[in-house]
């Protein structure tokens, strides 16, 4: 069996599936909540330094500002590192122009040429510096000692201040660690309540599927309960009891059809049968053999005409009677048949008579073979001695052929049945040796597979039947 | 005249060489398509009838291989699947004939013998004889014991047909579909009347009766005094 529809991936289950792609979104979105979050904390750290550094900065270079003469410094320093005290953490160095240390706090060994590249950038941006294993965000910059009256004494001074950041760094470290934590709890949480989620949602699914597997070959009659399940599944049941209404009509109509041949075939396959093993029962003449032999022949025909015809019968049910289209003169056709059952006509002393005329896009064979069974319908059932009037009609909205004979009218209740197969509308008439019942079938197979229709009418003994075709431009 | 059938259905294939060795044929059987191939490659046949169901190499095949071998003899096939492709696809490979079973024999036989006159040109005659009846082509008229005996145009052609093929018999389908062009089976007895119309005209006042019913199968022209 061919699967109908190829999924891009291996095959798992709806519920695995849907509770995967739950699990894959609800991580996305909490991944980029956590870099969000984690980033902006950073970021606020990173502005909190920023205030302090450039704070002290401005303080320092203010200090210094106010010193005239390097001389002045020595006093300065202590008025700094007294002003240092209980500010952990916070490391400030001056050097002065030929990088010697003027005045460090406890850690600050920062590399002279470090402050002086990044006092030469002049920008105010913070540089992180390591040392001793720990990280410093760092800011530094240079100032020029005030030196009134003697501008080329003027001597300059460079100033780092640094910042620990080993709290902030061991703080973001916990923090995210508890996020990520977060983000696994909550994708795995996301997961479970998914799949409960899912399950419940395709809980309808399930009792669908239950519902369908009730329907076997005996139980065709069974349909889905499409105003109990949620809209997007109603649709499908309804796609499905459609499917399903279909196959119970073919299904019937196979049975049917089958019940039929065995019945119709019971009787010619008795008779031979009985015929064939009476025959045989004691020695007889060549003669009595001969005429079994050919009444056999005579049975056996019949038969092999009825398997034939059955079988155009099951093709054209199945959309296996393909026409062969091409351009056909109606009233040639219908001449050619009427002198075919000349002779039949006037034998019972009927009158054929045709009027109007069409041309239309067909399959002759099909079509001669529908107008005869027709024609030969109504010359059977013909009174003797009147007419048979075939009248062809050609309009803008199809090509109709009427039929018309006068003779026993058809009630109207079998006027519909008288298409079916082994319709006959005197029953006591069970095996006519002449047809095999199956003629008006199928000339409606035959007009069905032509796009067009049949209809019979009986009124007042005058017996109508018509097929209307679609017109030539309009078909094939 | 020598046919080959390649056939393994075993009754179908005895019934058949039965038939038409008693109609006066040489006949060949074989059951598989290989020895069928190869029989028809090394033998000289005048005809073939195979069934397209076969082990091992089908009917197709040993078709393919017939004419791949640049042998023309006529082909007919016999087959229980009635579908349109698979009548194409015969007729595109070069079989001349194609039988749907159930058939019958008559209609087979009847044929057999149209596609071995293809090949060989009967003179033309203008004047059909049997017996005492004549039929003249070219000024379509019929005598019989030297008496006019007027027929209608269909007459004439059924009555031509049975000359023609004197001695064979004609199932109904062959002459509903040669004398009327009609290629399905009626409801009506339409040949049935219309043979009966044609021998009251031809027979009924004269001895002897040439236009038989051959129950089961048909009907044959054939004078019974120098049948042999």
């Amino acid at each position: 069996m061919r699967a109908l529809i190829t999924l891009p991936w291996p095959r798992l289950s709806l519920t695995r599936r849907l509770t995967l792609m739950f699990v894959t979104a609800a991580t996305a979105v909490l991944l980029l909540l956590g870099w969000v979050v984690a980033t902006s904390v950073e970021q606020h750290f990173e502005e909190l330094d920023m205030e302090q550094l450039s704070g002290k900065m401005a303080l320092i270079r203010q200090g210094l500002q106010g010193i005239a003469s390097p001389e002045d410094l020595i006093p300065y320093t202590h008025q700094l590192a007294r002003s240092l005290v209980g500010h952990p953490g916070l490391e400030v160095l001056l050097l002065d122009s030929h990088q010697s240390v003027i005045f460090a706090t406890e850690h600050a060994g920062f590399a002279p040429e470090l402050v002086v590249t990044q006092a030469n950038q002049r920008t105010n941006q913070t540089a992180l510096w390591t040392l001793s294993g720990q990280t410093y965000r760092a800011l530094a910059g240079q100032v020029a000692l005030a030196a009134p009256g003697t501008a080329t004494q003027a001597a300059t001074v460079y100033v780092a201040v640094a910042v620990d950041m080993g709290h902030h760094q061991a703080y973001m470290r916990s923090f995210l660690q508890t996020l990520w934590l977060f983000v696994a709890g909550a994708a795995a949480l996301t997961g479970v309540l998914g799949w409960v989620v899912v399950r419940r949602g395709l809980a309808p699914l399930r009792a669908m599927r239950a519902q369908a597997q009730v329907v076997t070959a005996q139980q065709l009659s069974h349909r889905l309960p499409v105003q109990r399940l949620p809209v997007e599944l109603a649709e499908l049941a309804a796609s499905l009891n459609d499917m399903l209404s279909r196959l119970e009509v073919a299904f019937a109509r196979l049975s049917d059809f089958s019940s039929d041949i065995a019945h119709e075939l019971r009787t010619p396959v008795s008779n031979l049968m009985t015929q064939t093993q009476v025959a045989l029962s004691r020695p007889r003449s060549a003669d009595n053999y001969h005429a079994v032999l050919e009444s056999n022949a005579e049975e056996l025909e019949h038969m092999a005409r009825m398997i034939s015809d059955m079988l155009l019968l099951a093709k054209a049910d199945n959309g296996l009677v393909v026409p062969h289209l091409d351009t056909v003169d109606l009233a040639d056709e219908v001449r050619a048949l009427l002198a075919y059952y000349e002779a039949v006509a006037e034998d019972k002393h009927l009158e054929l008579q045709l009027s109007g005329q069409a041309q239309l896009l067909a399959d002759r064979l099909m079509l001669r073979r529908a107008l005869g069974n027709l024609l030969s319908n109504a010359i059977r059932h013909a009174n003797p001695g009147s007419c048979v009037q075939i009248t062809l009609v050609n309009s803008a909205t199809g090509i109709s052929i009427a039929v018309k004979n006068i003779g026993d009218p058809i009630p109207a209740d079998l006027l519909e049945r008288v298409f079916d197969r082994f319709f006959r509308a005197d029953p006591s008439r069970q095996r006519s040796s002449e047809g095999t019942g199956l003629g008006l079938a199928i000339t409606r197979s035959i007009v069905t597979a032509h796009g067009g229709h049949i209809a019979a009418t009986s009124q007042d003994g005058v017996t109508n039947f018509t097929i209307v075709l679609p017109p030539a431009t309009e078909h094939g | 005249m020598k046919i080959l059938i390649v056939e393994d259905e075993p009754k179908t294939g005895d019934y058949l060489k039965q038939g038409l060795t008693e109609a006066g044929f040489t006949v060949d059987l074989t059951r598989h398509g290989s020895d069928g191939l190869h029989l028809a490659l090394t033998d000289h046949y005048d005809l073939a009838i195979l069934d397209v169901m076969l082990p091992g190499t089908d009917g197709w095949a040993v078709l393919a291989g017939i004419r791949r071998s640049g042998k023309d003899m006529p082909v007919m096939f016999l087959t229980a699947r009635d579908a349109v492709d698979d009548r194409v696809k015969g007729l595109e490979l070069g079989a001349d004939d194609y039988l749907v079973k159930p058939f019958a024999f008559s209609e087979l036989l009847a044929r057999v013998r149209t596609l071995l006159r293809r090949g060989n040109k009967t003179p033309e005659m203008s004047v059909l004889r049997a017996a005492d009846l004549e039929l003249d082509l070219l000024r379509r008229r019929v005598n019989r014991s030297g008496k006019r005996i007027d027929l209608t145009a269909k007459e004439f052609a059924l009555l031509e047909l049975l000359l023609r093929r004197q001695g064979e018999v004609l199932p109904r389908s062959l002459i509903a579909s040669q004398v009327w062009d009609m290629n399905f089976d009626s409801d009506t007895n339409v040949i049935e009347v219309a043979m009966r119309r044609l021998r009251a005209k031809v027979d009924d006042a004269f001895e002897p009766k040439l236009i038989h019913t051959v129950r089961g199968m048909g009907y044959v022209l054939e004078n019974a005094a120098c049948a042999p």
